[in-house]
């Protein structure tokens, strides 16, 4: 089996030909809580200003440094969206994800113990779902944000049979 | 030999002997278990009762010593009663399957299955109020997701033991009305070495540190900084005392049934580890141990805090194998866990030279490992770790890098384990090995599951035709001069400068 593995000169590369990405609407999804909380922050930077007293210089500064936190992490959550990815291999799933910190986990069928559907509020109104696997390690972390729904059905319910075929004792 | 050896604490109040099952062939616990459970809580309860009157200056006249001692005495005839009714309502039985059953609960029903085939350890536990009454309390564990353990209290010694027993015979899928399988002691820790890795370690030091600045500031502010007692739930150096007394007298033994841990001032604890259920093995060795050759085994098993699972709050116990012995005696009760595993023969390859940028005190200690079976690595400066796991147990393989790894083309591999104290890291590899290690360590796993006979492990021996004690036995010892030699490999210290404190059983001397 090991020879079916490339030469890797990417620590991160995907094993085929390409990595299947996730959905664009995800970093939409992020972008939205993104809003959400600058709003937040700018609506108590507003509300400071009431304050008798308060020198307004104070929430001009901060909300200038606000947007561009808002704006550096916009452009990181385009580039995050895209870093996610994931590949089936015969016995294993591969996801991938990370700027910053990358990561690469290999899960083998024959160790998932569960897998979770769900989404959110915010994915359910633009239509992404997350797929997330469970194994005996709490540490496997294997999570796929940002798919269709039913890329979502279809993917669980393949792992969930590969994992039946190949289950394995602990 | 039946393991049971005199305890001198132990008065006999309870006479030994089974419960009658009752007509549907269900046991319940001793009927003593809700006074015990009732009275329990007084140690503990005593101490923060005095200890919060004190804070709170109260007058000591014999007004306050009358309420306290209502207090106590209604809050134990409560916990009694409460205790009664739900004893009352605990049930446990085999099922047709052979599977352990637990019936329980007072207001919500509980109906419990475990699954004796996915059984991980099961323990007979001696607190100390059970252990002067003479009972002990059968705690079972068994692979699953969420809450999969059974706690039995309390039986009595004798009940919980054959219980044990039968459980086992079960889960190995043999005869379950045989007689306890025989035992052969390995390694006994003598008192004064446990005391002597105790105060050799650091932690030891630093929770006296934080003790005595506690007491002088506590008589600095007259008492007032004593709430700093209650933050941190008692004198912090007392912690040092719980690990002697938790492992106190600590003996390891092999029987056809699993590896059989013994240990406990106060409390006893009797453990039983199935062959193959153990899902890694660490040593740690502190710096002031390094002289004596001493190392500490800690184990991970499958069950032990899966409460825990999914979110990263990390609440398990330690599970100890050894809490402290020379290497070489470590090595030889390992070689039992991991049969036909010798880890001083696997070659290991360090980590490259510029991790050392990233890693500046301990980059010469990183390394990793493998052979046809195990997965290895290794870390630590101060505190040396090796990490051990095999093949047929990894869970996950990941590899993960951040900035600054990534900046020096570096990246470490983590095979993931079940919930526990050891944690397999290969540190700061070259990043494309890295990738290639994790895909090839994920394919030996995926080889080493399809070949893995860890269910029903004694029907399987017969079939097989070996026992356990002759599979440890018959494990290729490898050259150790070639080892020691090899600078690639673990080190294993000069054994003749080192006195040879714990006491190996004569017939399983270790290779030297």
């Amino acid at each position: 089996m090991a020879d079916q593995t490339p030469t890797l000169e990417d620590a991160f590369a995907p094993p085929g030909a390409s990595w299947i990405r996730v959905s664009p609407k995800l970093a939409t999804a992020y972008r939205i809580s993104l809003a959400f909380i600058a709003l937040l922050v700018l609506a108590g930077l507003v509300a400071l200003t009431f304050i008798p007293d308060y020198p307004d210089v104070i929430s001009l500064i901060a909300g200038a440094v606000l947007v561009v936190v808002v704006c550096w992490v916009w452009w990181l959550i385009g580039r995050r969206t895209r870093s996610w990815g994931y590949a089936e291999r015969e016995d294993d799933l591969l996801v991938t994800s990370g700027i910053m910190f990358r990561r690469l986990v290999i899960v083998p069928y024959g160790r998932m113990q569960l897998v979770d559907v769900q989404a959110g509020p915010i994915h359910r109104w633009l239509g992404i779902t997350t797929v997330q696997l469970h194994t005996a390690a709490a540490t496997t972390d294997a999570s796929i944000p940002g798919l269709t729904p039913a890329v979502a059905a279809d993917l669980r319910d393949r792992l969930a049979r590969r994992g039946e075929q190949r289950s394995a004792g602990l | 030999m039946s393991g049971q050896e005199q305890d001198p604490l132990a008065f006999e109040i309870v006479k030994p002997g089974r419960s009658a099952p009752d007509a549907q062939g269900r046991r319940r616990v001793h009927p003593w278990t809700p006074f015990i459970e009732g009275v329990r809580w007084w140690p503990g309860g005593i101490v923060a009762g005095v200890t919060l009157a004190a804070q709170l200056d109260v007058k000591l006249g014999s007004g306050a010593i009358l309420v306290g001692l209502a207090g106590l005495v209604a809050v134990t005839l409560l916990g009694m009663a409460w205790a009664y009714l739900g004893w009352q309502r605990r049930t446990f039985w085999f099922d047709d399957d052979g599977d352990l059953r637990v019936d329980s609960g007072v207001l919500s029903r509980n109906e419990r299955r475990l699954q004796l085939s996915r059984l991980q350890s099961v323990d007979v536990l001696q607190p100390l109020v059970a252990r002067v009454a003479g009972l002990a309390e059968v705690r079972v564990e068994v692979a699953g997701a969420g809450d999969s353990k059974i706690n039995l209290q309390y039986l009595t010694l004798r009940e919980a033991t054959d219980l044990r027993n039968e459980i086992i015979a079960r889960s190995a899928g043999v005869r379950h009305d045989v007689a306890e399988a025989p035992e052969n002691v390995l390694v006994r820790v003598p008192p004064g070495d446990l005391v002597v890795s105790l105060l050799l370690r650091a932690e030891t030091w630093l929770l006296l540190a934080v003790s005595v600045l506690l007491l002088v500031t506590t008589v600095a502010t007259n008492g007032v900084a004593g709430i700093g007692f209650l933050v941190v739930g008692g004198i912090p150096v007392f912690q040092v005392f719980t690990q002697f007394s938790r492992y106190y007298d600590f003996t390891v033994a092999e029987s056809p049934d699993g590896l059989r841990l013994r240990h406990g001032l106060l409390q006893k604890t009797r453990q039983t580890v199935p062959p193959g259920r153990v899902q890694a093995v660490g040593f740690v060795q502190p710096f002031l141990w390094r002289k004596r050759g001493w190392v500490r085994v800690r184990l991970n098993v499958a069950g032990t805090s899966a409460s825990t699972q999914g979110n990263g709050n990390e609440s398990f116990t330690e599970n100890v194998l050894l809490p402290v012995a020379p290497w070489p005696v470590a090595l030889a009760v390992v070689a039992r866990v991991l049969p036909g595993v010798d880890l001083q023969a696997i070659p290991t390859i360090p980590a490259p030279e510029r991790s050392r940028r990233r890693a500046w005190i301990q980059w010469r200690q990183l390394a990793v490992g493998w052979d046809d079976q195990v997965f290895i690595t290794r870390g630590g400066r101060i505190t040396e770790r090796w990490d051990v796991v095999p093949h047929a147990r990894t869970q996950s393989v990941r590899v993960t890098q951040g900035i600054w790894q990534r900046s020096l083309g570096l990246a470490s591999v983590h095979v993931d384990s079940t919930p526990g104290a050891v944690k397999i890291v290969g540190l700061h590899r070259d990043a494309a090995d890295a990738r290639r290690l994790a895909q090839e360590q994920a394919d030996r796993a995926a080889e080493a599951r399809a070949g893995d006979r860890s269910l029903r492990w004694v029907a399987q021996q017969h079939l097989a035709g070996s026992s356990p004690a002759a599979a440890a036995s018959a494990s290729p010892s490898a050259d150790p001069g070639e080892s020691i030699l090899s600078s690639a490999h673990i080190e294993i210290p000069d054994l003749g400068s080192m006195p040879s404190p714990v006491e190996p059983h004569p017939g399983e001397a270790p290779e030297s």
